[in-house]
């Protein structure tokens, strides 16, 4: 496996080598006095180093003269420097086992600072658990952090998030891959690792719970995760990874999966390195096949009305009673006949998720760099690349088989120890992706139109009636006629048929969702930051000031958004400044106060602060005590703002002004209607009407749909709500925290609460807007009843869903606690607990939905050793989950309460700089899901190969 | 020394997962569910008295699986949760419907109607239930199809040498308890604790109606002696009833003019569409126009006869409330020019007639002689000479031939019935207030079915031939759902009486366990 280049390269080295000092020694544990080995040892001001041997012992050569100082370093232990003052010196490090407390994070105060100092709550993530995390994957093993929810979408594609309210399209969080906000434009929010790093490339992770818009702006408000890589000319080398294994799953069986990865860099010189990183995953998906109706729609398709969560196309549902109605109207079923035909809806038979996606589970990543140092210092120009693409499944509103899709990122960064500016583009392409839903209703619309489907239901309903049938089976046999080949359409298509596979492809490959569901896509954000720390210039604090601007443009060709005349463009742009100062004896307090403005295009520009205090106690400083108040803000999203979109269930229409005009579709229309809306209605011919109509009245014109459905019952127009929901505007919160980090004997807390208050929390509202007559009902062009209740009794009305801010009290409070330690003599335990709670009155608010979508409590527990037997670790985890309630755009339901073991046995190979890992995620085979509507999270069983050095 | 940590950690693990959660996915709650009182009525012994409808009849016949769908049958499924006992009914033989009379068909009890993708049209198949074989055994369901309220104590009814004379019931026959037995004797026999009197009354006044009031089927007197007048009679059915402590529930009589037996064929039954009419209109007019004329100078204009081109004609009906004209008619014909013959015959044709009007009911079998040639008086004519052509034209049911009283129920036989209807009522709820029965309110309940359609369950159930849910067939009796809202009209009257709580509990027939027709293959 070695690479030729590298040899030579070295052998270039060797040969301009002119004087050379060389220093022996050993590495012990200081307080066990076994050696260590496989430790780095490297001389602090250049690139040359060794490692120690299997007994510790390391044999150091270099072309330097003393005195230099050289460091030894390993996982788990801190770092220690001896000065080397004579040639063949010989030296012993002993090195003592470091604490977590002493790891430095960067990404709370935009600076370095000990973990322990860190203003706010701050979970990280570094080399050393990445190497022992039980997960599949690093991102998977960010689920064992506190406070951290991980939602499973797809084997590839895992939803991270803290404190809260979230869904897939998780667009309150964000994800800064060495400073790149890598969500996708089209979709807001990050798909998961499928454009983030390889294993090997990743320098650290830290996650920052709660808001810090004052910092990074807009959208880090539920929390936000940074990814650094490891720069090339620091980590230089070869290094790579290949698992290999199985995931187990009821529905799916045992499928091979195959992960692997290489990282290239390569530092030409002190002024010159590069780095390239591939990365290649294929497997099988989780399938999802749970054939559960929906809440209130029967348990199986023996259920007229069935519903089933992972069977689509009998979304399609119509209460049959208005269908004999409407033939009786056409002539086709004779006056009166209505009579034998219940007032009950009947959905259309779907297909399985299984017959609409192959459950592929590929992801492509690949990025480069060009990284340039012109004066040799910390002054660093960069070029970086990003590529990802894969195939996937995702959520939303609807199921969506993500294929072939891509997202590409370029990046161009200056910066020093004090200053970086940096710009970047992200670019998605949807690729050959489609909703599965739409698949399912338009495979079925193919086969036979939903008018004549339902007609022919009904007459077959009431013909078996007639010749003797129970309603049970007089359903089978409406069902049977509708199903069948007719004079007007075609008998449902089987899977496995041609007549199937046609329909399913064009479906796919059409855009228009009246008759496809190809999700097609090609949006663009255009992003740069900009940022200053004065450092010691200023000496009476560290001040820091920066800004950053972001443009989006969208694509969607009509499809997603509002944008069939073009793309939609619009930008923001925001500034902050911070300060800190250390205050008090040896600057036991430290104060920092950050503010922030925004502004975008759309909305009012507005300030943001945050101000944090943290106390350093106790005669070794070992305890910490910090408060922090911010606010967060978060602009609607690009769907909150311009979508256009027919789900089926609700037609969705975002919530920019100007955007309902222009989302305008065409609509069935009662006769009665035609006699209302007159000139306005058109006449299709055949005895039925249309009406064209753009969607204002979602925000100007609409009752709630709870309001609408109390009145279908009650009869009473007093019922009736409005709700002609607001136009959307960036919603806001305010977060209050406590926190508490400390060492006590062995033992490292760190516990947390927090409330956060959240104002004009963007949500959606389901109204339902007629397609003639006011609200106030005023209007009554066939008195004496208003207009608006014929439309609602006629059917004339459309379901909106509304993007749209909430006046309801939003609130949700929480607290963590962690601890870490040593038990039995070495062996690594940490255990922690995150409550998590929503204070919000659903009763006063029915018509909305916060999404909560966290377990009130849950645990989670690790325990492993690096180094059980002689170059033998394993790793433990342990997380259970209360059961919760899953609410999101695709179907609310609980999610049952789970409990998940994840393992890991390693054996270290110091030798080749390598480690094989054997491990299984889910070792106890119960099948869970994080959300409702997804396919069981099975088992993953893998053997992987991680060569750190070639 | 180190591994044994693993194994202890693995096992505490373990432990924690035996607790396997519940993965099922929680879809609504739950109703509270009430449980079933008995309130303060005995369902131990229930014994359903009355007739056609008790009996389970529908689509114009009584067959086993109708019987099944009987509303007392359902009754006694919910009382049997109380410990109700099981209903027991006098089965016919097959699910063909009909009698045999010694092996012989009769056209007064043929096989059941069934829907043939056009209309009702009956099973073509023979019965095979014969009257003169008795049914061994007793029967808690004495529900006689055709009793009226005087024959429930008639002591000839199940005697089978009276059946000669009409006087006999052949449903009874085959089930009395012995030939001069009477249907409440054999009631009584049952001890029961609970009963149900219903449809006493109906017959009373349906035959009357079924006959368009043409005198052969009186309407039972409301007041008379026992066995003669309604009052005196149900006063004593339940006297009798209720002399062993037993409660029951009655029911009061429909206007039983809203079913679809009177209310399908229009009385403007003519479209000027139909191709044996529709052609004919300008010659029918031309040759009215003369008597429309003698009309006229009668000033009887309202009696004229003028049928439309374009839309649909009222029927020419025969009304015996009408003056006789037929002197005054024949001497104005004369004077008009016709020759006597002529005059005579047309003047005693249309001495008592004229085009029926919205107020006029027509009875469901109409439909198959309006439009069609009377033969009896084609006969009649061609025997006074007419030529066969002229009697073809002048013998036509309802265009040129006046229809006769028997299809029609013109408004002075509605009042009747209406008088009859009301006063039986009267005695059924004073009868029922003065011994503590519940009652059920049929009357409203069809003038409901009739006007907005009765909600039940998911379904709106109207009075519609063939596709109203709720009246069979035969137009008169109910389809099984029909029956079903029947019974649990019967245990909300129950609850309201007895203090029980059938429907608050639940515990009542669901519409969708019934249906509103029978397959035509079942026999």
């Amino acid at each position: 496996m070695k690479n030729q280049l590298f040899v030579f390269v070295c052998f270039l080295f060797s040969i301009v080598t002119v004087a050379q000092t060389t220093v022996t020694g050993t590495v012990i544990d200081s307080q066990t006095g076994t050696p260590i080995p496989g430790a780095n040892i490297a001389s602090s001001n250049s690139s040359s180093g060794t490692a120690t041997d299997f007994d510790g012992k390391f044999k150091f050569t270099t072309e330097q003269n003393p005195p230099f100082k050289l460091e030894a370093s390993s996982i788990g232990f801190e770092n220690k420097i001896i000065k080397i003052t004579k040639n063949n010196q010989t030296i012993s490090f002993s090195l003592q086992e470091g604490t977590l407390l002493d790891e430095v994070v960067v990404s709370a105060s935009r600076t370095p600072e000990r973990i322990f100092e860190s203003p706010v709550t701050i979970e990280r993530m570094g080399v050393i658990e990445i190497q022992n995390t039980a997960s599949a994957d690093f991102y998977g093993g960010l689920e064992n952090l506190k406070g951290v929810d991980i939602n499973t979408n797809s084997l590839t594609f895992k939803s991270i998030n803290t404190r809260g309210f979230a869904t897939f399209a998780n667009t309150r969080f964000m994800q800064l891959v060495d400073g790149m906000d890598n969500s996708a434009p089209a979709l807001n929010f990050p798909l998961g690792n499928l454009l983030g790093m390889i294993e090997t490339d990743v320098n650290s992770v830290e996650l920052l719970p709660g808001a810090s818009s004052a910092l990074y702006g807009a959208n880090a408000f539920n929390g936000i995760l940074f990814m650094t890589s490891k720069n090339p000319f620091d980590s230089p080398g070869v290094t790579g990874y290949l698992k290999t294994g199985m995931t187990s799953q009821k529905a799916s069986g045992d499928n091979i999966y195959t992960d692997i990865g290489v990282r290239l860099a390569h530092k030409f010189n002190n002024k010159w390195a590069a780095k390239v990183n591939i990365g290649y995953l294929k497997g099988t998906d989780w399938t999802a096949n749970n054939k559960t109706g929906k809440v209130g729609t029967g348990a199986t398709r023996a259920d007229i009305d069935y519903d089933g969560i992972n069977v689509y196309g009998d979304e399609v549902s119509i209460n049959i009673k208005d269908v004999a109605e409407t033939l009786i109207n056409l002539g086709r079923l004779p006056e009166g006949g209505d009579a034998l035909v219940p007032s009950v809806s009947v959905s259309r038979t779907g297909y399985d998720e299984a017959v609409l996606t192959d459950y592929t589970a590929e992801s492509i990543k690949a990025d480069w760099g060009v990284y340039y140092r012109p004066n040799e210092d910390d002054l660093e120009i960069s070029y970086v690349g990003k590529y990802g693409s894969g195939s996937t499944i995702y959520q939303g509103a609807n199921r969506y088989a993500i294929d072939n899709f891509w997202l590409t990122q370029h990046k161009f960064e200056i910066k020093n120890d004090h200053f970086f500016f940096r710009a970047y583009t992200t670019e998605d392409n949807a690729g050959d992706s489609y909703d599965m839903v739409f698949t399912g209703i338009n495979i079925n619309r193919a086969a036979k139109a939903d008018n004549v489907w339902f007609g022919e239901y009904v007459a077959g309903y009431v013909g078996g009636t007639l010749n003797g049938l129970l309603p049970e089976d007089a359903h089978k046999a409406g069902r049977a006629a509708a199903d069948g080949a007719s004079d007007n359409g075609s008998a449902r298509f089987e899977p496995g048929t041609v007549a199937f596979d046609n329909a399913f492809n064009e479906s796919i490959t059409n855009p228009d969702l009246s008759k496809g569901s190809k999700f097609q896509d090609n949006s663009k954000i255009y992003h740069s930051d900009a940022n200053y720390n004065f450092g010691d210039k200023i000496s009476f604090a560290q001040i820091q000031v920066g800004g950053s601007f972001r443009r989006y443009s969208l694509n969607s060709f009509g499809t997603i958004y509002t944008d069939e005349d073009g793309p939609i463009n619009y930008q923001e742009v925001g500034f902050y400044t911070q300060l800190q100062k250390n205050f008090l004896k040896e600057d036991r307090l430290k104060l920092t106060a950050s503010v922030r403005y925004d502004k975008s295009e759309l909305f009012d520009g507005f300030f943001s602060p945050r101000a944090s205090l943290g106390y350093t106690m106790g005669e070794n400083k070992n305890h910490n005590i910090r408060v922090s108040a911010q606010t967060g803000f978060r602009n609607p999203t690009t769907q909150d703002l311009y979508i256009g979109l027919d789900v089926g269930r609700a037609a969705l229409v975002g919530g920019a002004k100007g955007n309902p005009e222009k989302y305008i579709d065409t609509y069935d229309l009662s006769a009665t209607g035609a006699a209302v809306l007159r000139s306005e209605a058109i006449d299709n011919g055949d005895g039925t009407y249309s009406y064209a109509k753009n969607a204002t009245g979602a925000y100007e014109n609409s009752f709630t749909a709870s309001s609408v459905q109390v009145f279908a019952g009650s009869k009473n127009p007093g019922d009736l709500k409005i709700a002609n929901s607001e136009y959307a505007k960036p919603e806001q919160v305010t977060s209050v925290e406590v926190g508490y980090r400390g060492k006590l004997n062995r033992v490292v807390l760190d516990l947390s609460i927090y409330h956060n208050s959240y104002k004009n929390f963007l949500s959606n509202e389901t109204v339902i807007s007629t397609f003639y007559g006011d609200v106030n009902l005023t209007e009554a062009t066939i008195a004496p009843t208003p207009d608006a209740i014929i439309a609602i009794s006629e059917g004339d009305y459309q379901v909106y869903q509304t993007y749209t801010n909430t006046d309801a009290d939003v609130k949700s409070y929480g607290a963590s606690i962690g601890l870490t330690t040593k038990v039995f003599g070495g062996y690594d335990f940490s255990t922690n607990y995150t409550y998590s709670k929503l204070d919000f009155d659903q009763k006063e608010n029915p018509d909305f939905q916060t999404n909560f979508n966290t377990p009130e409590h849950k645990v989670k527990t690790t325990f492993g050793h690096t180094n059980v037997i002689k170059n033998v670790g394993f790793n433990m985890a342990w997380r259970w989950s209360e059961s919760y309630l899953w609410e999101a755009s695709f179907g609310n339901g609980q999610v049952p309460s789970f409990h998940v073991v994840d393992a890991q046995v390693n054996y270290q190979l110091p030798k080749i700089h390598s480690i094989i890992k054997l491990g299984a995620t889910n070792l106890l085979g119960n099948e869970y899901y994080t959300a409702f509507g997804t396919g069981y999270i099975g088992s993953q069983y893998y053997l992987a190969i991680t060569i750190l050095n070639f | 020394m180190k591994t044994t940590y693993i194994g202890f950690l693995i096992l505490i693990i373990t432990l924690i997962s035996c607790d396997d959660t519940d993965d099922t996915i929680e879809t609504g709650t739950k109703e509270p569910t009430i449980e079933l009182i008995t309130g303060t009525a005995d369902f131990s012994s229930y014994v359903a008295v009355g007739a056609s409808f008790t009996a389970g009849y529908t689509d114009g016949a009584l067959f086993k699986a109708a019987q099944e769908n009987s509303f007392p049958n359902i009754l006694s499924q919910e009382f049997s949760k109380l410990g109700g006992n099981t209903l027991t009914q006098p089965m016919m033989n097959d699910n063909i419907g009909g009698l045999l009379f010694g092996g012989q068909e009769n056209p007064g009890f043929l096989t059941r109607l069934f829907f043939n993708g056009t209309g009702p049209s009956r099973i073509d198949d023979t019965p095979t239930t014969e009257v003169f074989t008795p049914q061994s055994g007793t029967y808690s369901n004495m529900g006689v199809p055709g009793a009226k309220s005087t024959h429930i104590i008639y002591d000839g009814l199940g005697n089978s040498a009276n059946l000669a004379t009409g006087t006999a019931n052949p449903y009874y026959v085959r089930m009395a308890s012995a030939g001069n037995a009477t249907v409440l004797g054999d009631a009584m026999a049952q001890n029961p604790t609970f009963f149900t009197l219903s449809e006493i009354g109906a017959n009373d006044v349906l035959g009357y109606a079924t006959t368009g009031g043409d005198g052969s089927n009186p309407i039972t007197p409301s007041e008379g002696p026992l066995g003669q007048g309604f009052d005196s009679t149900f006063g004593y059915i339940v006297q009798i009833l209720t002399s062993g402590g037993a409660k029951g529930a009655v029911t009061a009589v429909p206007s039983i003019t809203s079913l679809p037996h009177f209310t399908t064929v229009p009385f403007n039954a003519l479209e000027p569409e139909n191709e044996d009419f529709g052609p004919q209109i300008p010659t029918l007019n031309a040759t009215f126009s003369r008597l429309n004329a003698a009309f006229t100078f009668l000033g009887m204009e309202d009696r004229s006869i003028v049928f439309s081109e374009t839309e649909d004609s009222a029927v020419v009906v025969h009304d015996q409330d009408l003056t006789n004209i037929a002197p005054q008619l024949k001497q104005v014909l004369m004077g008009g020019g016709l020759d006597e013959g002529t005059a005579t015959i047309y003047a005693n044709q249309f001495a008592q007639s004229r085009q029926a009007n919205e107020n006029d009911l027509f009875v469901l079998p109409s439909s198959s002689v309006i439009g069609t040639v009377n033969v009896e008086y084609y006969t009649d004519l061609i025997n006074s000479m007419v030529p066969p052509d002229t009697a073809g034209q002048l013998a036509i049911n309802g265009i040129t031939y006046p229809l006769r009283d028997k299809w029609v129920l013109i408004p002075s036989e509605q009042d009747a019935l209406t008088k009859a209807t009301e006063a039986y009522n009267i005695t059924i709820k004073a009868v029922a207030a003065t011994n503590n029965l519940a009652v059920v309110d049929l009357n409203a309940i069809l003038q409901e079915a009739s006007t907005t359609g009765i909600e039940f369950d998911d379904y709106n159930m109207t009075t519609d031939l063939v596709f109203g849910g709720l009246v069979s067939l035969d137009g008169i009796h109910l389809t099984a759902r029909g029956y079903a809202f029947m019974a649990n009209k019967f245990l909300e009257a129950i609850d309201d009486k007895y203090e029980s709580n059938f429907i608050a509990s639940k515990n009542k027939a669901k519409a969708s366990d019934y249906g509103t027709n029978y397959s035509p293959a079942l026999r």
